[in-house]
């Protein structure tokens, strides 16, 4: 063995410690920007639907259209609540090393997977409400519910198709990130055996580094006993 | 609008996290070379980061960023190591380090990351003075960076350098 070799033999063993692996790193990156991306989108969604039921209540007499946006803000304050938990902290890896890349995948993975069930809890909500509303202003003359729910209108048709259809989706999409997070643990596994706790706290190191931000650091430095 | 003080301050926010994120593994790893615990390189990391921050203003581009990063983190970890030792009454030139556990490395192979684990502990194992250099080329420093980071002369780099490696082959060879 040369010794040129020998030293870049070295610097990889070496620099290995923390190298994220660059697929790793692109699909965290791509996340981030997807969870972006999904903030924008609820923000317009949350001007429109908020705003457009707020402003038809206010042009329309009567308390039926009140009560379309008082429950349309519900739910955009229970969508907004959830959201906001479910992401928090979960916006950069905790270290730039991959265990932190990976243990941020994981998190993700089942924040998503967190995010379909209260979606499908708060779409049926949603799909009840709508439903029970426009019976409530239905012209009546339909025989059952039944008969209401299936053949009144071609949009109430049209709702129950999108209904399906979106069902469908979210069994698909989760059984993905199901079997993405499943291949996540083990490579956590494959990576730390029995270290997770291990890496975590040696995370924090890091977890100091870049929480160390402008503001706190004009002041003092935060120093723990040891 | 921004004002003048405003607008410094963040170009120089931005300056200080591009510095961390092109250089946070080396500085992580420089940072648990000079300790024994994953407590006392949290300890040591955030000093790295505020001497960085502080020493930000006084940075005109002379040597580059890496160079003046691991600069102020090496004179960081110097001073960890002589506080430490004058706790225990001793030098640091005979500072032994007990290892920690070392983060896992991205290899599933076991046998690679146990040999990458060997090198760490070897390297820790060395004098600081060949640590320092050796640390500084295995990050990929060239002789020039790293006098400039240790304030000493590019030939005593290649002597010192010489002399970590010899050092390091003979532990792990030996496995002493």
């Amino acid at each position: 063995m040369t010794t040129d070799v020998e030293l870049d033999v070295w610097r990889e063993q070496w620099q290995a410690d923390t190298a994220v692996p660059l697929n790793l790193r692109r699909n965290v990156e791509r996340q981030s920007r997807l969870m972006k991306i999904g903030l924008v989108s609820d923000t317009i969604v949350t001007i429109v639907m908020g705003g457009g039921t707020t402003a038809l209540a206010l042009r329309s007499p009567g308390t039926d259209f009140v009560l379309v946006a008082i429950a349309t803000w519900l739910f955009l304050a229970a969508a907004w609540a959830f959201v906001l938990t479910a992401n928090r902290g979960l916006w950069t890896p905790s270290a730039i090393d991959t265990a932190a890349f990976v243990n941020l995948s994981v998190r993700r993975c089942r924040s998503v997977l967190a995010t379909l069930w209260f979606a499908a809890g708060l779409f049926l909500c949603e799909v009840g409400f709508g439903l029970g509303w426009a019976y409530n202003h239905a012209i009546k003359g339909h025989e059952t519910l039944l008969s209401w729910l299936l053949f009144s209108s071609l949009c109430i048709d049209v709702a129950w198709i999108f209904t399906v259809a979106f069902f469908g989706a979210i069994v698909w999409y989760q059984r993905k990130k199901r079997a993405e997070l499943a291949s996540l643990l083990e490579l956590r596994r494959e990576m730390a055996g029995p270290t997770t706790e291990a890496q975590e706290v040696q995370s924090s190191a890091w977890n100091g580094l870049f929480g160390l931000r402008a503001g706190r650091l004009r002041g003092s430095k935060k120093k723990r006993p040891i | 609008m921004l004002d003048r003080a405003s607008l410094d301050r963040a170009i120089q926010e931005r300056h200080f996290e591009r510095i961390l994120a092109a250089n946070g593994p080396a500085l992580s790893r420089l940072a648990a070379s000079y300790t024994n615990t994953l407590s006392d390189r949290d300890d040591l990391l955030q000093e790295i980061a505020v001497a960085i921050w502080q020493a930000l203003p006084r940075f005109r581009g002379e040597c580059s960023e890496r160079t003046f990063a691991f600069r102020i983190a090496h004179n960081r970890g110097i001073t960890h190591l002589t506080r430490a030792r004058a706790r225990a009454g001793g030098s640091i030139e005979d500072e032994e380090i007990e290892v920690h556990d070392p983060a896992p490395g991205p290899e599933s192979d076991l046998a690679q990351r146990q040999r990458a684990d060997r090198l760490r502990q070897a390297v820790h194992r060395l004098p600081v003075a060949y640590r320092q250099v050796i640390m500084l080329t295995l990050e990929g420093l060239g002789y020039g960076e790293i006098s400039e980071v240790l304030g000493i002369s590019e030939s005593n780099v290649g002597v010192r350098l010489n002399r970590a490696r010899q050092l390091l082959r003979d532990l792990l060879e030996n496995r002493k």
